[in-house]
């Protein structure tokens, strides 16, 4: 079985429907689904400590963005926040404000359990810096500042070596342009007017061999990056959110 | 110089007067101890006049009498005597002070001129600047020139125009207006007459109670505040807050005539707002015309499939082979996923209808956001060999991800539908002058001509013959989308055949205010 065999998952959703799907495939495959349908629920329910928390943003009693708020002042469990496209700004604040993950409504069964395992794996890892990364013919050597892609030192200047580093450090998850920006830039430059993304599609390009099919980092439309350090699934959903959806 | 000397309090302007007639006689003191001159008395005349030019009407009297009686007591005998004994010397002193009087008040006239000159010169700049500003199309901008010009035209040191409305006044501050900051102006409107009582009077003067003021009797004479009119009905309040107190009747009259100029141009402009309001209402009308013709086929479409699917599945008197059971289940996902489609595309277009669309821009590599979109449409365009042709030169571009993602992602999905597997499709990007350009170029039978303009009209579907139906909705969203960028999209057809969707975006110049991250 998967190794999340037993988590306990708060699932915090007003929509009856997408409580019953999301209980029913989430319990048949060995979670233990708490549910809560309003914001202070949610907090009642986040007492017991939750291994990791589904958060819809659009919650009739309290603004999403302070219940994150709230919850991560209650605990580290990992928060993926589920909210509608178009809502990109919602989800960069709420990452930034220490959500983990998101998922675009209407996500699909796949999609929830490839986030629910990352998120799960990253606590089951974290504390653990380890000095060198590998994944996919990919190795970040940290200690000796040394980039290998299929065997080949890559030669990346400092700054392209940053931002390498900082997704190396995030790997599985969403790292939205402001946490890129600190982390490679230092705190003052969390905002305004920026190269970032000019930077980012220059380490791409030394890294990928097929830009349109990136093996290591993924751009998420308007929220930030994410380095990939397994293969990922051909997931339709992806298309059909690509076309609007 | 003038125009300071002028602005003296009037006891120091007197003082000033009498100084001057001091200094007179002393010289003529020194130069009598030494020689005898006749007529030496008209050395007073000097100070008369110098008092009429520089000090206005009342000093110039004051100096007039002054060197009247200081000539008959310094010099006059009986000295030390306002005492005349030669009656000589008595029509001397008479004709002395008539000629003193009378050359005064021709001095003061002139200076009166002069100033009045100057202050219509002065005027005239300033209403050719002030109605120059109020052509500005953006209402705030030309408020904020407005008060600006007019604190530096009157040498006061804050103007205010606060407009009424519904709700808080809007308030358009120049300099510095401290005795009307804080507290309720009194609300400045509650110090003008009302509407009724101003009209007639053009433009009433009041002074405005210093609100900080703890008694009513604490009057601050320094501000002055006329009502704007537009049929008399007042809309807001001109006011300046001046150095000095005292009436200044140039000041007035200025402040009166830009009153009524910024009165009608504040009208004209919200008639043209409101004309704004009615065009975008009359657009959000007809897409909700459009919308309802739409939602009866189109949405209904993928509603209907669902249902039937779902009540097939739930029928308990027929046994389904997987194959089928698999077929009803997708076909209800991808039905499902179409509704959600057509649901933000309408989303989208509603909100760029309704003018709400601000893109958020960043600096991208237009290159590293064509393969992202290629590479991510890749399932879709399976059928097509893609193509994509980008220089290694572009510069970076600032645009809104998500929706230039978006635009691209319509194209393609677009030229994918709408021509045969096998055909290519090349998706190019260039630099043409100040703009970019991007390019989808298909290999399909192309656009009728009649259609060239309506592609990109919601809900317009060409026909599509056996292609799969489309939202009628994409097209529509990128045009949205680029004109938000300052974009221009368009749709020609190639003469070897196939349509070639273009898309252009401005390219612009970093600003100066970046950040070392852009280094």
């Amino acid at each position: 079985m998967s190794p999340a065999t037993g988590a306990r998952v708060l699932l915090v959703d007003d929509e009856p429907a997408i409580v019953r799907a999301v209980r029913a495939n989430l319990g048949s495959r060995g979670f233990r689904v708490d549910v809560a349908v309003t914001g202070r629920e949610a907090l009642d329910r986040a007492e017991s400590h939750p291994d990791l928390i589904l958060l819809d943003l659009g919650l009739p009693d309290l603004d999403g963005l302070d219940l994150i708020r709230a919850l991560r002042s209650r605990g580290r469990a990992p928060i993926i926040v589920l909210s509608a496209r178009g809502a990109e700004r919602d989800k960069v604040r709420a990452l930034d404000l220490g959500a983990d993950d998101y998922l675009t409504k209407p996500f699909g069964v796949e999609e929830l359990l490839a986030r629910i395992r990352v998120a799960l794996r990253h606590t089951l890892r974290s504390g653990t810096d380890e000095p060198v990364f590998r994944a996919r013919g990919l190795v970040v050597d940290i200690e000796h500042r040394c980039v290998i892609v299929d065997g080949t030192e890559l030669h990346l200047t400092p700054t392209e070596y940053g931002l390498l580093t900082a997704l190396v450090r995030h790997a599985d998850h969403v790292v939205t342009d402001a946490m890129l920006l600190r982390e490679v830039w230092g705190p003052e430059y969390g905002d305004g007017d920026h190269y970032l993304h000019v930077y980012v599609a220059r380490l791409r390009k030394k890294l990928e061999q097929d830009p349109q099919n990136p093996r290591y980092i993924a751009t998420e439309p308007g929220v930030g990056y994410r380095l990939l350090s397994e293969d990922a699934h051909p997931d339709p959903a992806r298309v059909e959110r690509a076309l609007g959806t | 110089m003038l125009a300071e000397m002028g602005r003296l309090a009037p006891l120091r302007a007197y003082a000033v007067a009498l100084v001057a007639v001091g200094l007179v006689t002393i010289v003529i003191g020194v130069i009598e101890a030494r020689v005898q001159v006749a007529n030496i008395s008209m050395l007073y005349l000097m100070a008369v006049l110098a008092s009429a030019t520089r000090l206005g009407r009342g000093p110039a009297i004051a100096a007039s009498l002054a060197s009247f009686l200081a000539f008959n007591w310094f010099f006059v005998e009986p000295i030390h005597t306002l005492s005349v004994g030669d009656p000589q010397e008595w029509f001397a002193l008479v004709v002395f002070l008539i000629t003193a009087f009378v050359t005064s008040q021709l001095a003061a006239d002139q200076r009166d001129r002069a100033r009045e000159a100057a202050d219509r010169a002065r005027d005239a700049t300033l209403m050719f600047e002030v109605a120059r500003v109020l052509g500005e199309p953006d209402l705030a901008t030309a408020l904020a020139a407005v008060t600006d010009r007019l604190r530096h035209g009157l040498g006061v040191p804050g103007v205010i125009v606060e407009l009424d409305g519904e709700g808080a006044p809007q308030r358009t501050i120049a300099g510095n207006v401290a005795p009307l900051e804080g507290a309720e102006i009194g609300s400045l409107a509650a110090w003008i007459p009302s509407a009724r009582s101003a009209a007639g009077a053009r433009a009433r003067w009041i002074h405005v109670i210093d609100p900080r003021g703890a008694s009513a009797s604490q009057r601050d004479e320094r501000v002055h505040a006329v009502p704007l009119l537009t049929g008399g009905r007042r809309i807001g309040t001109l006011a300046i807050v001046r150095a000095s107190s005292g009436p200044r009747s140039a000041d007035d009259r200025i402040l009166t005539s830009v009153a009524t100029q910024l009165a009608s141009a504040i009208e004209r402009a919200r008639l043209r707002q409101r004309a704004t309001e009615a065009e975008i209402l009359r657009r959000a009308d007809e897409l909700k015309n459009a919308l309802l013709g739409a939602v009866s086929h189109d949405l209904r479409t993928p509603l209907a499939s669902i249902v039937a699917s779902a009540g097939s599945l739930r029928q308990t008197d027929v046994r389904w082979t997987e194959a089928e059971r698999e077929s009803f289940l997708s076909d209800i996902e991808h039905e499902a996923r179409r509704l959600s489609r057509i649901v933000s595309n309408l989303l989208d277009l509603s909100r760029m209808e309704s003018g709400t669309l601000h893109p958020e821009r960043s600096w991208y590599d237009l290159a590293a956001l064509i393969d992202d979109v290629v590479g991510r449409l890749r399932p879709l365009t399976q059928g097509h060999r893609v193509d994509v042709r980008v220089p290694e030169d572009l510069p970076p571009i600032s645009l809104d991800y998500v929706e230039i993602d978006q635009v691209l992602s319509n194209l393609l999905e677009n030229a994918a539908r709408h021509t045969r597997p096998g055909t290519a499709i090349v998706v190019s990007a260039s630099i043409d002058g100040a703009q970019a350009v991007v390019e989808v170029a298909d290999d399909g039978p192309g656009v009728p001509r009649s259609d060239l303009e309506r592609v990109f009209e919601p809900f317009f579907r060409g026909p599509s013959g056996d292609a799969p139906r489309g939202t009628g909705l994409g097209l529509a969203v990128a045009r949205g989308l680029v004109e938000a960028h300052g974009g221009r999209i368009s749709v020609i057809n190639r003469p070897e055949g196939g349509a070639v969707f273009r898309f252009t975006l401005p390219i612009e110049q970093p600003s100066r205010t970046r950040t070392a991250a852009t280094t």
